[in-house]
């Protein structure tokens, strides 16, 4: 699998390192139910066959985060963005 | 110069010890020449917002032909590479305070980091140098796509490098200190089917 770093350019996904999921917001630590909602955040995870969107890391490279979005079936890549530039809302990377 | 033209050219040799300066595999021309510099090195992070600014003071300050993209801009002694948005290594053969001239010629548009005794450099030149670095690379090396100027930061043989190619046969690889050893190990097996001549300190002390 090969990531198309908006900066480096095309690189081997052993360059990368993996997060997961991008579609998450991290709770507000002061809610009510805050315990109960770090817990989903933190352990609870989808697991879906298709598009998918992620947070990978190029370690090796830039040092910076991307928002990828790829399709979990076919590791097909349709996007990949500087996290920093990508501040859509959860879930809306297109 | 130590002759080793054995089938092994690193039999003998510590892991953790530099090999020594010689001849290395296939013996006559040799297909790659490699020697190490320790040039004076500094980081250069622009603050957000300013890269283009910060792209603007270096070009300035040094001549070099610079943008904010994975590139080599070499002019002189100075080189100045992309190693990310806004980021830049920069080297200097000969400015032992180079920490203090971009100190001074960036203002507070980036932040500057000293990081001369964090690196070593190989030159490595000759015909066979990308089929060399090609053993260890997943990236495309080939003279045809790797232009000379164009820079990447990525991985040869599980060592992190940074990488430009300085000139038609010229390359340059920047690689973490502590990994000297291990780099030019590397060089050296694969580049012994076309032959290596390593010009360098030797293994007396730092391993
Ligand atoms: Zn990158």
């Amino acid at each position: 699998m090969r990531i198309p770093c908006p900066y480096c350019g095309e690189r081997d996904a052993h360059e990368f390192a993996y997060l997961g999921d991008a579609t998450l917001t991290r709770p507000d630590p002061a809610a009510e139910d805050a315990e109960a909602r770090f817990h989903d955040y933190v352990y609870l995870r989808d697991n879906p066959a298709g598009a998918h969107v992620e947070w990978w890391y190029h370690a090796n490279g830039c040092r910076q985060w991307l928002k990828v979005e790829r399709d979990t079936r076919t590791h097909a890549i349709a996007a990949a963005r500087a996290a920093r530039e990508a501040d859509t809302p959860a879930g809306d990377a297109a | 110069m130590a002759d080793r033209s054995s089938h092994d050219p690193l039999a003998g040799i510590a892991f953790d010890r530099l090999p020594p300066a010689g001849a290395y595999g296939a013996p006559g021309e040799p297909g790659v020449v490699a020697s190490t510099a320790e040039p004076f090195v500094a980081l250069v992070l622009a603050r957000p917002g300013k890269a283009a600014s910060v792209v603007d003071r270096l070009h300035r300050a040094f001549s070099v032909a610079l943008a904010d993209r994975p590139h080599a801009a070499i002019e002189g002694n100075t080189t100045v590479i992309g190693t990310a948005p806004g980021r830049f290594l920069v080297l200097s053969r000969t400015d032992a305070d180079l920490f203090g001239t971009l100190r001074a010629i960036l203002g507070t548009d980036a932040t500057v980091t000293e990081q001369s005794d964090g690196y070593v450099t190989f030159d490595v030149t000759g015909d066979r140098v990308s089929d060399v670095l090609a053993k260890g690379a997943l990236i495309d090396l080939d003279p045809v796509a790797f232009h000379v100027g164009d820079a990447v930061t990525t991985v040869i043989a599980h060592i992190g490098v940074t990488l430009w190619r300085s000139g038609e046969k010229s390359w340059r690889v920047l690689v973490g200190r502590s990994y000297e050893a291990s780099f030019t190990r590397f060089l050296i097996a694969s580049a012994a089917e076309y032959g290596l001549r390593l010009e360098n300190k030797g293994s007396e002390g730092r391993g």
